[in-house]
C-alpha cells in the first residue's frame, strides 16, 4: 500500500517537472510564420455600439483577409491586468491585446510585448502626434503598441443654471483655473455648488492635470535612480482645489469624497453646475439625463503652460509570444485607420490618438456642439514623466492618495502635503 | 391557585408574540433585502437610476433591461455551462468527501492529523498565489480553456473545506448507533447506507449547497481560464456591464444578476426540506 502511494506521488512529481520543462521550451515561439494564421483579439470595448463597431472592424477584415483571420474575444477593464499576468505567464495570451498604457509599459519591461514599430506604416505612424507615441515606447526605443483612444479631464456645465445664475457660460480655446473660480463662485448660492468633482482615488487626476502647470513631479534616471521633486508647479492645481472648496466654499468637499460617477446625480440633478470628470462621461450624461437637461462641455481647463495634460492611450499591443506578430500588426495597422478609429471613439465618447481620426470625428459631429471642445482637449496631450517612473503604481497607492486625500480634506497642509508626497518617493527607495 | 400561576404566563405570551413576529419578519427584510434592492434596480431606467430623487421603488417598469441583459451577456448559455460546472463540481466533491470523512472521523490513525492538517493548511493560500502554477499545470494537460477544467479546479478549492464540514457531521453521529446496528447483524455496508447515511442528510445538503454556490459565484480562475466566448460561466458575463473607472451599466447588471440567482434559489429550494436538524437528538439517551 505505501508502496503504492509514493509511486503515485512519483508519478505526479514527474508529471509537474515534465510540464514545467515542457512549457520552458514552448514560451520560445516568437517569430513570423507563412501561410494562413488564426490570431487572438481580446477587446475592452465597453459600451454596446463600440462592441458592435470592434465587430464589424473584424469582420471586414476577415472578409478581406482570408490568410490573417482574427478571433475576437471580450475582455473587462476590470480584470484585465491579473489576466494578462497570468496569461503571460503561462504562454497563453491573446495575439492582439487592447489595454492602455500605464498598465501595459511594465508588460513590455519584462519582454512580454512585441516592437511593432518596424511593421507599422508610415500612414499610421504620422497620424499620431510624438508626444503620444512617447507614452508607447521604451526606454530602448521599441513601441510596444499603437495608441488609440484617449481620455482627457474636461469641465460638463450646466446652461441653465449658468442662465439662471446670471454668468456666462465660458468660451474661447481655454478656460484658465482662474476663470473657473470666478464662474464657481457666480453660481454658488441656495445650497447649490458651482463645481462637483468626484476625486475619491484624486492622483491620475492631479498628475494628469499638473503638466498643465509644468508640473513634472519626476525626474527619470537613465537606467539610474528616478527622482522626485514637488515645487509650487505640481502642487498648483491641488492649491486650487482646496482653495475653491474651503476658502472660495464653490466646490462640494463631499464630492471630493466621491467617485465620479458618484457625483454624477448632483450634477444632473441641479447641485453643481459644474461637473470635472473624465470625457467619456458624457456618454453616461447623455444616455441618463432628463430630456428638459441643457449641458455642454467648457473649453480645456489650462495652467500656465496652456491646456497640457497627460496622455494615457488605450493601446493596441502584441504578445512576444505571438507565432505571427508581423500579421497582427498589419491588423493593427488596419484598426487605425481613421474610418475605423473614428466609428470607435464616437461610441466611447473617447478621443481618437490619430489626427485625420479626429478630423473624421470632428466632421461627423459637427452637429452635436459638445464633441468640439472635447476634440479640442485631446490636441494637447504629453508624455508626462511619471508614466515612465518605476516605482510609480507604489508610490501612488501607499503615499501619494493617501496625502492627497488628506489635503482635500482639509486635515494637512500644503506644506505637509508636498513633504508626505516626497518622503514617500524616497522611502522607496 | 394554577389559575392564577397560567394567566401572567398566557398574558405574556399574547404580548410577545407579535414582537417575535416583528422581529423574524424584520430579519426576513434583512436578509432578503440585496435580492429586492436587485429587482427595485433592475425595472428602473438610467434615467431614474442616476437621479437624485431616485428611491427604494421604481416609479415605471423598465423591462428593456431583461431583454438586453439576456441578448448581450449570452445569458442563457452561460447559465447553461455554469450549470455544468456547479452540479459536476457539486458531484464529485460529494462523492469524494463523504467516504474521506467518514475515515477521518471514525479512524483513529496517524493520517489523521496529517490529513486534518493538510485541510486547514490549503485552506491559508489566497487565489492569487496560486492561480500562476495551477495554470501551468491544466495547460500542460490541455484543461485550459475546457469546462472540466474548470470542474477540476473547483473541486480541488471546494473538497477541504467540504471535507471539513462533512467530518464534524459524521463525527456527531453516534458510534452507538453503528454498534448497535452491528448487534442487530447488519453488514458494515448496510450500517452506513442505512443509518449512517440518512443522518447525514443535512451535512450532505449543506456540503453540496456550500460547494455548489461557490462553484456557481466563482470568478477568478474563470477568467484566467476560460477563452473561448462559448464557455464562459455567468460572473464572466456579468463583468461585461461595468467598464473602466467606475462605469457600470446599473440596470442591465441588476437584470442579468437577478436572472442569475435563480437557479442558485431554485437548487437551495429543491434540497432545503433535507437541512433539518435534531434527527439524533434523544438516539442514544439511557
Amino acid at each position: 500500500m505505501k508502496r503504492k502511494a509514493l509511486l503515485g506521488i512519483g508519478a505526479a512529481a514527474a508529471l509537474l517537472l515534465s510540464g514545467c520543462a515542457l512549457n520552458g521550451e514552448q514560451a520560445d515561439t516568437g517569430g513570423s510564420t507563412d501561410g494562413p494564421v488564426t490570431l487572438t483579439f481580446q477587446s475592452l470595448a465597453y459600451q454596446d455600439s463600440t462592441v458592435a463597431a470592434t465587430k464589424e472592424i473584424v469582420d471586414a477584415w476577415n472578409s478581406d483577409n482570408p490568410d490573417i483571420q482574427i478571433k475576437l474575444t471580450q475582455g473587462t477593464w476590470d480584470n484585465v491586468h491579473d489576466q494578462l499576468v497570468t496569461q503571460f505567464q503561462g504562454g497563453t495570451a491573446p495575439d492582439i491585446i487592447h489595454d492602455e498604457s500605464s498598465d501595459i509599459m511594465g508588460f513590455a519591461a519584462q519582454g512580454y510585448l512585441a516592437d511593432i514599430g518596424k511593421h507599422l506604416s508610415t500612414e499610421t505612424k504620422d497620424a499620431v502626434s510624438e508626444d503620444v507615441w512617447k507614452t508607447v515606447t521604451t526606454k530602448d526605443g521599441k513601441i510596444v503598441a499603437a495608441p488609440t483612444l484617449l481620455q482627457t479631464y474636461v469641465v460638463f456645465a450646466n446652461t441653465d443654471a449658468f442662465a439662471a445664475a446670471g454668468v456666462d457660460v465660458p468660451k474661447g480655446d481655454q478656460l484658465s483655473w482662474d476663470d473657473l473660480r470666478t464662474a464657481a463662485k457666480g453660481l454658488t448660492k441656495d445650497g447649490k455648488f458651482g463645481v462637483g468633482w468626484g476625486l475619491k482615488q484624486p492622483t491620475a487626476a492631479i498628475m494628469n492635470t499638473a503638466l498643465g502647470y509644468d508640473g513634472s513631479f519626476f525626474d527619470i534616471g537613465d537606467g539610474g535612480k528616478d527622482t522626485i521633486h514637488v515645487g509650487d508647479n505640481e502642487v498648483a492645481v491641488p492649491e486650487h482645489i482646496h482653495a475653491m472648496a474651503f476658502e472660495d466654499k464653490s466646490m462640494d468637499p463631499v464630492s471630493l469624497t466621491q467617485s465620479g460617477t458618484d457625483v454624477l446625480p448632483g450634477f444632473l440633478g441641479g447641485k453643481y453646475a459644474m461637473y470635472v470628470g473624465g470625457n467619456f462621461l458624457a456618454q453616461q450624461i447623455t444616455e441618463s439625463a432628463p430630456d428638459t437637461f441643457k449641458w455642454t462641455v467648457l473649453p480645456p481647463l489650462a495652467g500656465s503652460a496652456g491646456p497640457v495634460q497627460a496622455a494615457n492611450p488605450q493601446t493596441m499591443s502584441v504578445s512576444a509570444q505571438s507565432k505571427a506578430p508581423e500579421q497582427a500588426a498589419k491588423f493593427i495597422d488596419y484598426f487605425m485607420n481613421a474610418e475605423n478609429q473614428a466609428k470607435l471613439a464616437q461610441g466611447d465618447w473617447l478621443i481618437p490618438a490619430s489626427k485625420p481620426a479626429r478630423d473624421a470625428v470632428a466632421e461627423q459631429t459637427k452637429d452635436t456642439p459638445v464633441w468640439a471642445p472635447i476634440l479640442k482637449s485631446g490636441e494637447d496631450l504629453a508624455g508626462a514623466p511619471f508614466q515612465q517612473a518605476a516605482n510609480y503604481p507604489q508610490w501612488k497607492d501607499q503615499y501619494a492618495t493617501p496625502a492627497l486625500q488628506k489635503y482635500f480634506a482639509n486635515s494637512i497642509s500644503l506644506a505637509d502635503l508636498k513633504k508626505q508626497l516626497t518622503d514617500g518617493w524616497n522611502s522607496l527607495g | 391557585m394554577n389559575k392564577q400561576k397560567v394567566a401572567p404566563v398566557r398574558q405574556a405570551r399574547a404580548f410577545s408574540r407579535p414582537l417575535q413576529y416583528l422581529g423574524l419578519a424584520a430579519y426576513v427584510v434583512f436578509l432578503g433585502f440585496p435580492l429586492l434592492f436587485l429587482l427595485s434596480t433592475s425595472v428602473k431606467t438610467p434615467q431614474q437610476l442616476q437621479s437624485p430623487e431616485n428611491g427604494f421603488f421604481p416609479t415605471s417598469l423598465n423591462l428593456g433591461n431583461f431583454s438586453a441583459a439576456i441578448s448581450k451577456a449570452n445569458l442563457v448559455e452561460a447559465a447553461g455551462n455554469s450549470l455544468y460546472v456547479a452540479l459536476l463540481t457539486t458531484v464529485i466533491v460529494t462523492l469524494i468527501s463523504l467516504p474521506a470523512a467518514y475515515a477521518l472521523a471514525r479512524f483513529q490513525t496517524k493520517l489523521r492529523g496529517i490529513a486534518t492538517g493538510w485541510i486547514l493548511l490549503s485552506q491559508v493560500f489566497p487565489f492569487i498565489l496560486i492561480v500562476i502554477p495551477l495554470f501551468l499545470v491544466l495547460k500542460q494537460i490541455g484543461l485550459i480553456n475546457n469546462l472540466f477544467g474548470l470542474v477540476l479546479v473547483y473541486t480541488v478549492w471546494s473538497l477541504p473545506f467540504a471535507l471539513w464540514m462533512l467530518r464534524g457531521y459524521v463525527a456527531a453521529v453516534p458510534v452507538e448507533l453503528e454498534e448497535a446496528g452491528a448487534i442487530d447483524g447488519a453488514t458494515k455496508l448496510r450500517v452506513l447506507r442505512s443509518i449512517v447515511l440518512p443522518l447525514l442528510a443535512p451535512g450532505l445538503v449543506a456540503t453540496s449547497l456550500f460547494t455548489f454556490i461557490s462553484s456557481w459565484n466563482e470568478f477568478f480562475f474563470a477568467l484566467v481560464l476560460i477563452k473561448d466566448p462559448n464557455l464562459e460561466t455567468l460572473p464572466l458575463t456579468l463583468a461585461r456591464f461595468v467598464g473602466a473607472e467606475g462605469q457600470v451599466q446599473l440596470g442591465q447588471l441588476a437584470a442579468a444578476s437577478l436572472l442569475a440567482t435563480i437557479p442558485s434559489l431554485v437548487f437551495f429550494l429543491l434540497i432545503q426540506r433535507r437541512l433539518t436538524s435534531g434527527l439524533m437528538s434523544g438516539a442514544v439517551k439511557g
